[in-house]
């Protein structure tokens, strides 16, 4: 390593004080753009800036973002959160450390071997003179300093650090007693609670709201709110507001404009109009013509085709989606817990057509966060309704039934693999066709009509294409490009049209399925020539920091017998590859009955250089555990007339009883880059169960989720 | 709409209130007394994030009615500290960090909990009947049972 960069957000935040505040006395607050979504990103944070300026940890407070006060960073997505502001805080941090001991050795007019420094205070040994971070911050010296973008090794060398890990969670003690509070738990003088009445599906126009319904609402001091066909009942009552709820549905009456489908999704996706762009070595996609799949017709040549099929998924997060807000003095107070703060400001001053300024946007926690969720949408949606009256914040919280009906999914997919091996183990053409829906539709200050509930806001129903994104890895075609040294590769990205669902960002995005079908299939190709799964990924690839996961998970993996009726399975896969490297390995169990047993997991992951090695870890196995959840259970369903995945026994997600026992190994990679760790271990969990599950049944089940109904299918087939 | 006086006894404190009359529990709960920490999922009993204790007892709050709870002793995550601070249960989730976002952690504390003031050493299958209906979707699961794992081994 040469260089530390400091990363894109000391481009625009160059100064100390864009990250520091030492307006406390003993008290460091910092500020970022990311947010806490369940990563605990703020812990990270926080013990960055403590191992490297010596101001212990628990004296480090991370500030809740605020569009008024906070650096713009961004979205809080993938995977980027301590790849950006970790790295702008371990720069801002060592650049405030050297510059305070100069200052200090100036001032103090010592040399190094005379100071002693602790807890952001030095002090001469020999005349017990001090002078800490807080005095250095009120001098015209700490304005002045400019971050570098860049830090020669020597800069580096010169500060060094513990690489301590064991911390208390900032947020864990008000977790376990019940204090930690979400936007769920806001409450202001004559707040008033709001529910949205929603429709049976996404077109439906208002006909009608009974005469004798609004009668009631009236006599119970409950408010109705319609704009359009938007319809929102308001009640400083929570509980009342959620009982007549139940009964507005039965009151208001819809015309349903279009219906969503009964087509098999798989069909649509292979059928509908579509954008067929070509994704080239290095991940971007572009609009030029796609080449003619090849064939082989060399008896030492095995050629091998699979269709992949992946269902839709949902978020679901445990607490739904709730936003606040008031308007008050022409301006708007918005409590969110959106990952995309910043951009919400400007789509909300976008569509009132004010001032953004006159929006400001608070994060408050919400329940888990896995991509684009409804967490946008009710931010909107309170805003609309605090527009309408005024001076009262506005509690909108989503029901489950919202949540589960009306967020944007992760889309059904189909991934079309070929692929040829030679005599020598050597894959000589790979082709990978990924056909899906959208993962990027949110909202921005162009793009309103993301927003749910715009459509019946304007009464325009009117489907919205999508346009292709062509950036590296961008949505759907995220690790289409595989990693390995292929001597030839066909790449092809298909956004399909008019597909029934509203979809957007889940977690990885289309690497989940690219990357299980990749990884399901690379298999499949070693099995004709016998080669084992290690082998054949090795033998492709050139990165040795990828090669040193592999092994590494092979070692871990040996150590364990393996248990009588069990199969094993291993996937790998560098997120974007370009973040960080994952390998997992899976060993499982399958009932006469068709249910897959998890016994253990193994997963080893690369992110550079080690920020928080209990939260990597936390972060990993979480998303082991959803990713296996996914591949397991989760598809939503629905008919021509509505979504009937509307709770958690339609849609069934992994619970206590199917967790193995992991074994994370996380390699430390000091002085490189951090690689964020929130997404890349689902796509090699889903082919390594995926993986698991061929050897188990001693066939490929190429259908997502793998349940008793889609084996069964499968194995007939 | 009828309202009802209706007197509770939550966390050791007795609250006379005025409620309507078919107010759900975890509706007093957060709203009426302000104990935030028992959470809504999905009101239909099956997350296990408004877990409370009734009498000893793990109850979902989010479907009950309030009024048939007045002669109960109501805990919730707020009432498990006690003189010395957390609870065991608590004070393993803290040490092992065993939360990512939180929202499902109060009902799972609740419920293990129950278990353990039962029955200092369940078994694995306890442990599993204790936390089935209880939904994490961050992935938080492995963390906790390690974390109910060392109350077993303490």
């Amino acid at each position: 390593m040469n260089q530390f960069n400091s990363g894109p957000s000391i481009n625009t935040y160059n100064k100390l004080s864009h990250w520091f505040d030492f307006s406390n006395p003993g008290i460091l607050k910092v500020y970022s753009g990311k947010i806490d979504i369940g990563q605990h990103i703020s812990s990270t944070l926080a013990l960055i800036a403590s191992k490297i300026t010596e101001i212990k940890y628990d004296q480090i407070e991370i500030i809740k973002l605020s569009t008024d006060i906070s650096p713009n960073e961004g979205i809080t997505a993938s995977s980027l959160s301590v790849a950006n502001s970790g790295s702008a805080i371990k720069a801002a941090s060592i650049t405030l450390k050297i510059n305070f001991i100069n200052y200090a050795l100036e001032n103090l007019e010592i040399k190094n071997e005379d100071i002693l420094f602790e807890n952001g205070v030095i002090k001469d040994k020999n005349s017990n003179k001090t002078i800490s971070y807080w005095d250095f911050a009120k001098t015209d010296d700490f304005r002045k300093i400019i971050i570098p973008e860049n830090f020669d090794e020597n800069s580096i060398k010169k500060i060094n650090y513990e690489n301590n890990q064991k911390i208390e969670l900032k947020t864990i003690n008000d977790i376990v007693t019940g204090k930690y509070k979400y936007v769920h738990d806001i409450n202001f003088p004559k707040m008033l609670h709001a529910r949205i009445v929603r429709p049976p599906s996404y077109h439906c126009k208002l006909i009608k709201i009974n005469e004798d319904f609004k009668k009631r609402l009236v006599e119970n001091d409950i408010t109705l709110f319609v704009k359009g066909s938007f319809v929102a009942i308001l009640s400083q009552d929570e509980f009342l507001v959620t009982k007549f709820l139940e009964i507005a549905k039965k009151n208001i009456f819809w015309e349903e404009k279009q219906q969503l489908s009964n087509e098999n999704v798989f069909n649509s996706l292979e059928k509908h109009e579509k954008e067929s762009l070509l994704v080239k070595s290095g991940g971007e996609a572009f609009y030029e013509e796609i080449p003619e799949k090849k064939s082989f017709d060399d008896p030492k040549i095995k050629s091998l085709s699979t269709i992949f099929k992946k269902s839709y998924l949902m978020h679901g997060p445990i607490g739904p989606s709730a936003s606040c807000a008031i308007y008050k003095d022409n301006k708007f107070t918005i409590f969110s817990h959106s990952q995309s703060i910043f951009a919400l400001k400007y789509s909300i001053s976008k569509f009132f057509d004010i001032d953004p300024n006159l929006v400001s946007l608070k994060f408050m926690p919400g329940s888990g966060c896995y991509g684009h969720n409804g967490a946008d949408d009710v931010a909107f949606e309170a805003s609309v309704i605090a527009k309408e009256y005024p001076d009262r914040h506005i509690l909108l919280k989503w029901t489950r039934e919202d949540e589960h009906s009306w967020e944007p999914y992760g889309s059904a997919s189909l991934n079309k693999v070929f692929g040829a091996i030679n005599d020598y183990g050597e894959v000589i053409y790979w082709s990978n066709e990924a056909y899906s829906d959208t993962y990027l539709s949110r909202p921005s200050d162009l793009e309103l009509t993301n927003f749910t509930s715009y459509k019946f806001l304007t009464n325009n129903f009117a489907k919205t294409k999508s346009k292709p994104k062509t950036s590296a890895h961008m949505g759907i075609h995220r690790n289409l490009d595989p990693i390995y040294n292929f001597k030839e590769t066909r790449l092809v990205k298909n956004l399909v049209h008019d597909l029934p669902l509203r979809t957007s960002a889940l977690r990885t995005l289309g690497a989940f399925a690219n990357v299980t079908a990749s990884e399901s299939f690379l298999n499949d190709l070693a099995s004709i020539k016998n080669i084992d799964p290690f082998d054949i990924r090795i033998n492709h690839l050139d990165d040795e920091r990828a090669i040193d996961v592999l092994n590494n998970l092979k070692e871990k993996m040996e150590i364990f017998k393996l248990k009588d009726d069990s199969f094993r399975g291993i996937a790998f896969s560098r997120y974007k590859n370009s973040a960080a490297y994952c390998a997992v390995g899976v060993e499982l169990n399958v009932t006469d009955d068709l249910e897959i047993n998890l016994n253990h997991a193994w997963i080893t992951v690369d992110a550079g250089e080690i920020a928080y090695e209990d939260g990597i870890k936390a972060q990993v196995e979480g998303g082991f555990i959803q990713a296996a959840s996914w591949a397991l259970y989760e598809e939503v369903i629905f008919d021509s007339k509505e979504i009937i995945s509307k709770d958690w026994d339609s849609y069934k997600i992994i619970g206590f009883d199917n967790i193995p026992v992991f074994t994370t190994s996380v390699i430390d990679h000091r002085g490189f880059p951090y690689l964020g760790v929130g997404e890349v271990v689902a796509g090699p969990t889903g082919a390594a169960i995926s993986n698991a599950l061929c050897n188990a049944l001693g066939q490929r089940i190429k259908i997502l989720p793998f349940t008793k109904d889609n084996i069964t299918k499968e194995l007939l087939n | 709409m009828n309202y009802l006086d209706c007197s509770f006894k939550i966390n050791g404190n007795l609250k006379k209130i005025s409620i309507i009359e078919d107010k759900t529990l975890i509706h007093v709960i957060r709203d009426e007394l302000g104990l935030t920490g028992t959470k809504l999922g999905c009101g239909l009993e099956q997350c296990g994030s408004c877990a409370i204790l009734i009498d000893g007892e793990k109850k979902l709050s989010c479907n009950l009615l309030a009024k048939d709870y007045q002669n109960c002793e109501i805990t919730t995550i707020e009432g498990l500290e006690n003189k010395d601070g957390l609870n065991n249960v608590q004070e393993a989730f803290r040490e092992f960090n065993a939360a990512q976002c939180g929202y499902c952690t109060s009902g799972i504390i609740i419920s293990i909990t129950a278990l353990f003031d039962k029955n200092k050493k369940p078994s694995s299958q306890e442990i599993q009947n204790a936390l089935n209906g209880h939904l994490c979707r961050c992935g938080s699961h492995s963390v906790v049972l390690k974390a109910i794992d060392s109350l077993i081994e303490n």
